[in-house]
């Protein structure tokens, strides 16, 4: 069987427009890419690169412009709204502000178990369903269960947020920077109870996040995007150890590292990313990208694979050093 | 001339209590340290630690009512602590000047960034119109920000983040400080940008001469760009030392946990990261022992029991307090 090939989301061609003529935002300009079965695959990209809107896309809590993103096979993007509410129980995303995702009027156990609720499952048995996944994110049901969200710190907040979004015994999870607002020693233990929690539900996400360390942790395969394009994608430890793509180079160099002895890069990338109202023709990272040419400016690169899995958009791809 | 290097800034027993409904709130629980002429300092802690607060106490800009300071902030030579409004003014802008962490938050929305650079040139040197304009250019110009004289009259609305970064720390260079303090200069800016702003503050503190304290969560900030760091935890230094030093040959259980849970991007995928139990403690019940004590692997009766004072590692310089402190040749991280 070949079920470890077939992807469990596809996307493609996915664009968000904000706006109409001559204001228009292209926030994701063409995004395509798929998920397997039980892989992690990392987004990452600096601000208004289109990341966090590509991951509301997927869920239709933006609207995409066009493009077609299938789970399983049913393309989520055709659905009416009775049926996409159907579709969403198997695909469910974990925010940001883990305070400001919760109901702050609603006990803790009642946030986790409004979605079984909502779909009338485990009526007989709810309080033992909700007690349990209280359990595994970490959180004693017996003590805390009675508890408002105020009165948990961030770290404990995003639990229950982890909670909630597994209630419905999703397939897929689509995580938004959910651990940016928190401290390193909290963070690392959500990085940790998100590794367990896949392997225990056999879960596929989709992680979104600004930190290139965060994102290898976690992925196999990571994605790069910049000005709403992916730019470069591929198996993290070959992304990470040769990039291919200039930007992922620059990104990658900037990227600090807690060690007195790694060097400070002088070749810092230069300028701010070009205004998306009005990016630039051809290649989007021209603007900035010391390696462009005429063809860069005239002819946009499409993906192309450079090796099994790796693809990158880029008509001068660096050379790759394999370690 | 002695060889010893000139101290700029010397902090002595240092405590900031915030009176809350609560009870007391010792945000800064005396503190000590130094700062030598021309010397980049980090301090890094976790959000709680008291980094901000001691770095605003330092500047003498804590709110007037409900918060006790006590000890001693020589800078320059001016004692702070307890100064008033007027005397703090002389000093600001001249010896200590901040860039906070916000770059959004930090400027007049509804005044021109040129008029927000001219304003401590003319109130605070006294200069002529044209002479500060001309100065406010300059520093645009020093800052990096291209074609300063049309930027001078921009509002800070049509910069990006990185743009106000630039324009904060322009201000903050006005009056030529001996003392640059940066507050999470480069939190909420994306790491090809963070890049560029602290190469920039490398480079102004070498040509203009400056010390610089950078404040930070980020391991990775102070790794390079700075030659002494200290390590707060619950309002207390726990750590201090050459920066080579703590990160190789750190003492404190602490410093080790901090450096082990954060995702190195050196790391193959799916490392297992060491995280820290629990959380930082509430500075309202802290316990008599050592605050990190419910959290640390190695606490013994003692730990919970009593506070360990800041001792020499044998190392120059370097400081940590702990009972229990890891052995110096197995102080440089597993990973």
């Amino acid at each position: 069987m070949t079920d470890t090939q077939q992807p469990l989301l596809r996307v493609r061609d996915l664009v968000v427009n904000f706006g109409k003529g001559r204001h228009t935002v292209s926030a994701v300009a063409g995004v395509t890419f798929d998920i397997f079965e039980g892989e992690t695959l990392g987004l990452v990209g600096e601000s208004g690169c289109g990341k966090s809107t590509t991951g509301k896309a997927l869920m239709r809590i933006i609207e995409p412009t066009s493009g077609t993103v299938e789970l399983d096979n049913v393309d989520i993007t055709a659905l009416k709204k009775r049926t996409l509410r159907g579709a969403r129980t198997r695909m469910q995303m974990i925010f940001q502000d883990p305070i400001s995702s919760l109901n702050p009027r609603r006990r803790v156990k009642d946030i986790v178990a409004e979605p079984l609720d909502c779909w009338f499952r485990h009526a007989d048995n709810r309080d033992a369903v909700v007690s349990d996944l209280l359990n595994k994110v970490g959180i004693d049901p017996s003590v805390y269960g009675n508890r408002y969200p105020r009165q948990f710190s961030g770290g404990q907040c995003q639990r229950i947020s982890i909670a909630r979004s597994l209630a419905m015994r999703p397939k897929m999870l689509i995580c938004d920077e959910m651990v940016s607002a928190l401290d390193v020693s909290v963070q690392a233990q959500i990085l940790n109870l998100l590794e367990d929690l896949k392997a225990q539900y056999g879960l596929t996400l989709l992680f979104i996040a600004h930190d290139l360390a965060v994102v290898k942790n976690v992925s196999d395969r990571v994605a790069v995007m910049y000005l709403g394009k992916i730019c470069e994608l591929g198996p993290s430890d070959v992304l990470y150890d040769s990039p291919a793509h200039p930007y992922t180079k620059f990104l990658l160099g900037a990227a600090l590292e807690a060690d007195p002895d790694s060097p400070i890069h002088g070749d810092v990338l230069q300028g701010e990313p070009p205004s998306p109202m009005n990016p630039p023709s051809g290649c989007r990272f021209r603007t900035r990208c010391p390696n462009a040419t005429e063809k860069c400016a005239a002819e946009e690169p499409l993906a192309r694979e450079i090796a099994p899995g790796h693809q990158v958009s880029c008509h001068y791809p660096l050379a790759i050093t394999r370690k | 001339m002695s060889t010893e290097p000139e101290k700029l800034l010397v902090v002595e027993d240092l405590t900031t209590t915030f009176a809350t409904p609560g009870g007391p709130l010792p945000a800064v629980g005396g503190i000590s340290f130094n700062i030598n002429k021309n010397e980049t300092l980090g301090i890094v802690g976790e959000s709680g630690s008291g980094k901000t607060v001691l770095s605003r106490t330092i500047m003498g800009l804590q709110p007037r009512t409900n918060v006790t300071v006590t000890g001693s902030v020589l800078l320059n030579g001016h004692q702070i602590v307890g100064a008033s409004e007027n005397e703090k003014r002389k000093y600001w802008g001249i010896d200590v000047a901040m860039v906070f962490q916000d770059p959004m938050t930090s400027l007049n929305p509804v005044m021109r960034i040129g008029k927000q650079i001219d304003e401590s040139l003319r109130v605070r040197l006294g200069m002529s119109r044209e002479a500060a304009k001309a100065r406010a250019i300059e520093l645009l110009e020093l800052v990096g920000i291209p074609s300063p004289e049309r930027r001078y009259s921009a509002y800070p609305g049509q910069l990006s983040g990185g743009m106000r970064q630039r324009v904060v720390i322009a201000i903050a260079l006005a009056c030529s400080p001996k003392l640059l303090m940066a507050d999470e200069p480069t939190t909420g800016l994306d790491v090809t940008i963070q890049a560029q702003i602290l190469n920039l503050i490398d480079e102004l503190k070498e040509r203009l001469h400056m010390s610089v304290i950078l404040v930070t969560h980020d391991l990775g900030v102070v790794a390079t760009r700075t030659s002494r760091i200290i390590v707060m935890y619950a309002g207390r230094i726990v750590e201090i030392g050459d920066t080579r030093e703590v990160f190789t040959n750190h003492r404190m259980p602490y410093t080790r946990a901090l450096l082990e849970s954060s995702p190195k991007v050196t790391n193959p995928s799916h490392t297992r990261l060491i995280a820290i139990p629990g959380r930082p403690p509430n500075l309202m019940k802290l316990s008599a022992g050592c605050s990190f004590a419910p959290r640390c692997a190695y606490a013994t009766e003692r730990c919970h029991q009593e506070r360990p004072e800041l001792q020499s590692s044998g190392a120059p310089g370097h400081f940590f307090a702990c009972w229990n402190p890891l052995p110096a040749s197995q102080g440089a991280p597993t990973s």
